[in-house]
């Protein structure tokens, strides 16, 4: 009889068990749908908020992935706080002990208002299109959970939120002042230096020369955008004279453009990444991760904590690519092919309004070929379904080095980029992705 | 340009560089109009203005698009020197407008209507003494339930009917992503004394304004669409071969893909190469096209920078974020033979990226270019505007203003002159071209006005602006002449004989008949 009783109770604590599992298996679920309903937005607010440039974006989606992440953190499922990893974010809120939680329900409550602060700046369509996500995520999320449970989950999500956003307020990046251009930029005059490529009135200052200053997220912090932690060669000395190695580099990308084939067209376009017409370059690279996700089936966890890194290493490639950029201050090909080479010259992109040196689709595209090489491995073979502008059809790829190694020579075809620059900035970028890639996440 | 001012000289003697500002007095407080472009999301774009005599006493009643609140039409009562209007009961009291262009569709010489709407379309058939019917049955068209936003019209070569294009927004069902779902854009050929069911215009990309246009001077209008890039994906400015099955201008005949948020297209000839150019409103900077390689190719060129047309940020007020361009006319408001630019300015709703105190603009033409006028000319204005209209309000032959905004009461301005004594600005002309038969209003046509050596062209459309346009007297300002010779190249192509007129006067253009004077 005892032994009895005690099958009975094994058994019923192992339907508890599996019922147990069974409910955190449909949560992880619930919580899914929240992950990605808000990716998806966010993606579209990237697009279609001035703000977001592509630097502004990258922060946007690296506190989007660390929000994601610590909402998480404390379900027990051995994942590690990044407070204390990350600079300058040395604690978060803790939970209430005794009181139950649901995992949708807080990530639901801190996405919802992380997207809100971060996106803030966004026009009518997408205040209207947040309102109506966060009324169908709140309903969706707290579906079959009790309402105390829904009320201090939602709580402790938007907490964290809060927490998070305070955190960034004082990172340099969060505010930004007439789209990210200065009212007014004074060229020195120096023979090679950046000048203005367009004929928009709004861009005869470049975009964001101070977002090098900013406090990274997972790179050690700079000094004076001088001291990168990953070092970076100097561009080629500035020169006029035929036959110079800058003259050279110049003649380089006049050809290419001169003959571009359909491919190098195809590519150029495919990886163009203009800010206001797509998810920009950091956005890019968070898509092809949420694809990739969806692909291997990853779990709730592992897709946070893949977010988290991937978010954090494009923050980081940017900062570090703006302190580069603005340090050197490189001429675009552009300026310099019309003044010596060809003055009916045009590339076949339009030139972003900045610095040339490093390229900044380089030096990212490698730092998220770092984070994703290190969670799916160096032989990926993956077809990129990001939607591209002008229909461009998806591209495929051997690895996420193959893929970005192209998007890196894409602005060579594009016009708008010097070789070495290329080179370089990908170099950087895979040195600054490890930061990300090297924090810890698992107990 | 150069070769252009240098012509001018001719014209505005003594040449002036800096062009002479006119004065504007408000007179809106006085004017009897009291009406606002009400309501939220759905009713963010459009909000336009209407201009077109239905009184037969030769000066513009306005109509407003009321977005949620009714549409109302104002009879106008003016009298030199003051703006007077009264409200007109007329059968125009639809709710959810958001624009409508004047245009006579069944040429009985009693001006209709064209009503866009977020719902229903309607053509309005003038009865005379501002009193309309809907005519959507009678004529066979189909108004649909889309957010319609554009409009143009034009006659196709032959045709006794217009061909219409009316061009639509978002998908307004579509709340948390309504990116990409752009709808439809519809052709309205002639089926006999009606419309043929709508043509889908194919790809459509969200469009603000379109214009019939001829733009290089072929003898059949292509069409231009302005489209918001705020909402279409893989989207583009667009120009269409007007052709039994219209097609899209590619890359192979110069049209190359320009992306912006496309509000608002103005026309006029504004190099002095006798072809249109085209001003486009958007957020931050404004284009201003120009032909890039001569009418053999569709391409062109954005000259706006370097003539100072950007527009791009508040020049007045403090507000130094970048504005929000809707719509632009340009016109010649100081009479010095160079056309001005208008364009009305307001933020989309309260968007932290773009100035909420966006004055609008009055860019006056000149020896370098334009120049920035607005606040010297007191129509600064700081409402959320949407439409407008440059348009003689009160017969004196001088060109108002109007602006029609968002949220707020429109408003009126007169131009009094040099001073607000009423010193004269330039001379200049009004000119109505009148067709017999069919197009009685000689849409597609074009008035050419010679002083010395120097020809003023300008294209006689319907279309563009935003949510609203205007028919009626043609304006060309003449400076320092006081005759002008005169012609018009009727859209069939036949050319009018130059015939002699006075300044400061109007004039009625009877086709194969000398003009005769108001």
């Amino acid at each position: 009889m005892q032994r009895r009783s005690f099958l009975t109770g094994s058994v019923a604590l192992a339907v508890l068990s599996l019922t147990a599992t069974a409910r955190a298996a449909t949560r992880d679920e619930a919580a899914a749908k929240v992950l990605s309903s808000w990716y998806r937005l966010a993606l579209e607010l990237v697009r279609h908020t001035a703000t977001m440039t592509p630097p502004v974006a990258s922060r946007a989606l690296a506190l989007l992935g660390v929000g994601a992440y610590e909402a998480l953190v404390p379900d027990g499922r051995g994942l590690v706080t990044l407070a204390g990893q990350l600079n300058g974010l040395t604690t978060l809120p803790d939970r209430a002990p005794g009181q139950g939680y649901d995992t949708a329900v807080v990530l639901n409550g801190a996405l919802e208002t992380l997207v809100a602060a971060l996106f803030s700046n966004t026009g009518p369509t997408g205040q209207r299109a947040m309102a109506a996500m966060t009324a169908k995520m709140a309903e969706q999320a707290a579906e079959g959970v009790a309402a105390d449970v829904v009320a201090a989950s939602r709580s402790v999500g938007a907490g964290l939120g809060a927490a998070l956003l305070d955190w960034a307020a004082t990172d340099g990046g969060a505010v930004i002042a007439n789209q990210g251009f200065p009212m007014s930029w004074a060229p020195k005059g120096t023979p090679g230096e950046w000048v203005p490529t367009s004929k928009i009135a709004l861009q005869q200052a470049p975009l964001l020369p101070d977002w090098g200053r900013n406090r990274p997220f997972a790179m050690p912090a700079l000094t004076d955008m001088v001291a990168l932690p990953c070092g970076i060669a100097d561009p080629t000395p500035y020169s006029e004279d035929p036959g110079s190695a800058f003259h050279t580099e110049a003649l380089e990308v006049y050809d290419t453009a001169k003959a571009l084939t359909q491919d190098q067209t195809h590519i150029a376009r495919f990886w163009s990444d203009d800010a206001m017409l797509t998810w920009t370059p950091p956005g890019h690279w968070v898509a092809i991760l949420l694809q990739v996700a969806e692909e291997r089936g990853l779990d709730l966890t592992a897709r946070v904590e893949a977010l988290a890194r991937m978010g954090i290493g494009q923050a980081d490639a940017f900062i570090a690519c703006w302190a580069a950029k603005y340090r050197f201050n490189t001429v675009r090909p552009i300026t310099y092919i019309q003044k010596v080479i060809d003055k009916a010259w045009t590339p076949l992109l339009n030139t972003p309004p900045f610095p040339e040196y490093p390229s900044g689709h380089s030096v990212q595209s490698a730092a998220g070929a770092r984070v994703l090489t290190a969670l799916f491995g160096p032989d990926y073979a993956f077809a990129d379904q990001s939607p591209t502008p002008d229909g461009v059809p998806p591209r495929s790829f051997a690895s996420f080095q193959a893929a970005a190694d192209e998007a890196g020579i894409s602005r060579l075809y594009g016009g708008i980029h010097f070789r070495p620059a290329i080179v370089e900035g990908a170099k950087l970028g895979a040195c600054v992705g490890g930061f990300a890639v090297n924090l810890r996440t698992r107990a | 340009m150069k070769a252009h001012l240098i012509l001018t000289l001719t014209l505005a003697a003594p040449a002036l560089a800096e062009p002479q500002v006119p004065v504007f007095q408000d007179q809106t407080a006085t004017s009897g109009i009291a009406h606002a472009y009400t309501g939220d999301w759905e009713f963010m774009v459009g909000g336009g203005v209407a201009a077109f005599d239905c009184s037969g006493d030769g000066l513009p009643e306005l109509f407003f698009a009321g977005g949620t609140s009714p549409a109302a039409l104002y009879r106008n009562q003016s009298t030199p020197g003051k703006l007077a209007f009264a409200p007109q009961v007329s059968g125009l009291e639809a709710d959810r407008v958001t624009g409508a262009w004047p245009l006579d569709v069944d040429s009985d010489g009693v001006m209709d209507l064209v009503v866009l709407r977020s719902g229903e379309d309607l053509v309005m058939r003038g009865l005379g003494e501002c009193q309309f019917q809907r005519a959507n049955e009678a004529w066979g068209f189909d108004g649909g339930d889309l957010w319609s936003t554009a409009f143009a019209a034009t006659w196709e070569p032959g045709a006794t009917w217009p061909t219409l294009a009316v061009g639509s927004y978002i998908d307004r069902k579509e709340e948390a992503f309504p990116w990409g779902s752009c709808t439809e854009n519809r052709l309205y050929r002639p089926k006999g004394q009606g419309f043929a069911a709508p043509l889908a215009l194919k790809p459509a990309f969200c469009a603000l304004s379109m214009l019939f246009t001829d733009w290089n001077l072929s003898g059949r209008p292509s069409l231009r669409v302005s489209n918001d890039r705020e909402y279409y994906k893989g989207g583009t400015e667009q120009l269409w071969h007007l052709e039994a099955e219209p097609r899209l201008y590619g890359p192979d005949e110069g049209w190359k893909p320009l992306k912006i948020w496309g509000m608002g297209i103005a026309s006029a000839d504004v190099n002095g190469d006798l072809y249109p150019d085209y001003y486009l409103t958007s957020m931050a900077d404004q284009k201003l096209q120009t032909l890039a390689d001569g009418p053999g190719k569709a391409q062109f060129k954005d000259v706006a920078f370097g003539l100072g047309a950007t527009a791009h940020r508040p020049y007045v007020g403090g507000d130094a974020r970048p504005s929000t361009g809707w719509h632009a006319e340009l016109q010649d408001v100081n009479d010095d033979g160079y056309v001005d630019l208008y364009v009305v300015k307001g933020n989309v709703s309260a968007m932290p990226d773009f100035a909420k105190d966006d004055p609008n603009n009055l860019l006056l033409g000149g020896d370098t270019g334009f120049t920035e006028a607005g606040d010297r000319a007191g129509v600064a204005s700081m409402r959320q505007g949407r439409g407008g209209s440059v348009v003689d309000l009160d017969g004196d032959g001088r060109l108002d203003l109007v602006a029609a905004n968002r949220n707020a009461g429109a408003e009126v301005w007169r131009n009094t002159g040099s001073d607000t004594a009423g010193a004269p600005l330039g001379h200049w002309l009004m000119l109505a071209p009148q067709a017999p038969g069919a197009n009685r209003d000689a849409v597609g046509g074009w008035i050419e006005v010679r002083v010395g050596e120097r020809v003023q062209r300008r294209e006689l459309t319907v279309g563009g602006g935003q949510g609203g346009g205007q028919i009626g007297w043609r304006h060309f300002g003449l400076g320092a002449a006081e005759a002008a010779e005169v012609r018009v190249i009727w859209p069939d192509g036949t050319q009018g004989a130059w015939q002699s007129l006075a300044a400061d006067g109007f004039y009625h253009l009877p086709k194969g008949d000398p003009a005769i004077k108001r």
